[in-house]
Order: C-alpha cells, then sequence, then structure tokens
C-alpha cells in the first residue's frame, strides 16, 4: 500500500500542519457574529393578554 | 509499469511539485476572509452559519475549561471536511487518503488532551481507567484493558479516517473500471453498474462528511474526558 511508505511522512506531517496553524484559524476567527451567547434561562418571560385593535 | 488501483493513493509528483501540497494549499480560497461588514455574501454567510451551529453543538457538552479548544477542532472540521468533499471530484488527490497525515493530527490531539487531564486533574482522569461497579477481582484486568482501549484511541482516529476514505475510492475507481469495460460486452449490465456508481458516490459524499465529523467529536469527547 503506497500510504505505508514512510519517506514523505514527516514532510507530509510538517506541511499539514503548517497549512493547518497558519492558514486556517485567521479564516474561521475573521467570522463575527453579532449577539452574544446566553446561557438559557428556564422561565418564560410572562406574556399578558392585550387588546389592541386589528383595525 | 502495470497500474494497481492502489496506484491512486501514492504521493504523485507533476513537474517536481508533489501533488499533495497543491492539494493542501489551494482548496481554502474557497474560504473568503470576511471583512468587517454587517451584511455579508451568501458565501460567507453560510460559511459563518456553519462554524457557529458547529461550534455550539461541539461544544454544548463540554464545560468551560475545554472552550478554549473552540477555533481550533472548528479549524480541524473545516480542514477535514473540504479535503475530504474535494477528493470526491474526479482527478483530484486526496490528502486524507494518507495515514501519515490523519496520526499527524490524531497522535498530538489525543495526547494534548491526556497531558492536560494528567496535569490539571490526574485523578479524574487516571479513574477513566476503571468503570463503577466492576467487582473486586476483575480490577487488575479492566485496568489492563482500559489502559490499551486508551492507547488505541489515536491508531483509531487516525485509521478510521484513512480506511474509510480510502476504501471509498477504491470501490469508486473499481466500479466505474468495470462500468466502463463492460460498455462494449454488455451495455445493459454497464448502465446498470452506473446506476450503482452513483449510488456509491452519494454514500461517499455522506461517508466524506460523516467521518470528518466523527473525528473532531471523538477528540472533543476526550476532551470532555479529560477537562
Amino acid at each position: 500500500m503506497p500510504q505505508l511508505n514512510p519517506a514523505p511522512w514527516f514532510a507530509i506531517l510538517v506541511f499539514s500542519w503548517l497549512v493547518f496553524l497558519t492558514v486556517i484559524p485567521p479564516k474561521v476567527l475573521a467570522h463575527t457574529f453579532p449577539n452574544d451567547p446566553t446561557l438559557q434561562s428556564t422561565e418564560k418571560p410572562k406574556t399578558e393578554p392585550w387588546t389592541w385593535p386589528w383595525h | 509499469m502495470t497500474l494497481s488501483f492502489f496506484d491512486q493513493f501514492m504521493s504523485p509528483t507533476y513537474l517536481g511539485i508533489p501533488l499533495i501540497a497543491l492539494a493542501l494549499s489551494l482548496p481554502w480560497i474557497l474560504y473568503p476572509k470576511p471583512t468587517t461588514r454587517w451584511l455579508n455574501n451568501r458565501l460567507i454567510t453560510l460559511q459563518g452559519w456553519f462554524i457557529n451551529r458547529f461550534t455550539q453543538q461541539i461544544f454544548q457538552p463540554l464545560s468551560l475549561g475545554g472552550h478554549k479548544w473552540a477555533a481550533l477542532l472548528a479549524s480541524l472540521m473545516l480542514f477535514l471536511i473540504t479535503l475530504n468533499m474535494l477528493g470526491l471530484l474526479p482527478y483530484t488527490f486526496t490528502p486524507t487518503t494518507q495515514l501519515s497525515l490523519n496520526m499527524a493530527f490524531a497522535v498530538p490531539l489525543w495526547l494534548a488532551t491526556v497531558i492536560i487531564g494528567m496535569r490539571n486533574q490526574p485523578t479524574h482522569a487516571l479513574g477513566h481507567l476503571l468503570p463503577e461497579g466492576t467487582p473486586a477481582p476483575l480490577i487488575p484486568v479492566l485496568i489492563i484493558i482500559e489502559t490499551i482501549s486508551l492507547f488505541i484511541r489515536p491508531l483509531a482516529l487516525g485509521v478510521r479516517l484513512t480506511a474509510n476514505l480510502t476504501a471509498g475510492h477504491l470501490l469508486i475507481q473499481l466500479i466505474a473500471t468495470a462500468a466502463f469495460v463492460l460498455l462494449p460486452l454488455m451495455p445493459t449490465v454497464a448502465i446498470l453498474t452506473a446506476v450503482l456508481l452513483f449510488l456509491l458516490t452519494l454514500l461517499e459524499i455522506a461517508v466524506a462528511m460523516i467521518q470528518a465529523y466523527v473525528f473532531v467529536l471523538l477528540l472533543s469527547l476526550y476532551l470532555q474526558e479529560n477537562v
């Protein structure tokens, strides 16, 4: 099986980690999201009945 | 030199450039870096949505100490799923079929989770070696078994990804060869084989996504045990 050929193992290791550490995280971290995550609370907000006329 | 079916996995070179270098560096063109605009284009919106939902899904069961790994695991997921999916296109090389690459990621990341567990909470980390409620005579045997299964984890992680992708690519090549060879001889059978090839390609698309997800999910589970 050609994958078991040990010759390029170290080169592949170094190169793939290089790409993984330098190229991808800046692209991932540049995605910003407008809302902060909030802890979910179990209370539901109280809704009061309203009598707004539709017309 | 006669080609065997395994030759598609040899690290090919073209004009002196190893193609694995191109396969590892070029796919990131598909992920443009978002600017500071509030409203982005569709591509960036979709990618941002995917990263956000994926991070939420993976890190929800983790305690806060593990959330430091969010950037790393999101990057790893993008890395693996892109390489897997692009490899399904004809005449592309899939770097994740190389055992060297998968072990290069599995071993250091697994080792990092183990070392974090051992440094910060050694008793808790070692406690995973003995399941609760084990009968007393079985304790030594079970500790040995659990230690072996702990050390097999990086091997399993790397080999799982390699084997799944290699087997998929090999099957695609075999069935495509069969369909091609059968075309002048038995056209009906060749068409049936082509339908099989189509279904197999759909399966391989699913496998590509699932295997990337499983890799990252298992790493997050190992992290969860140690954090």
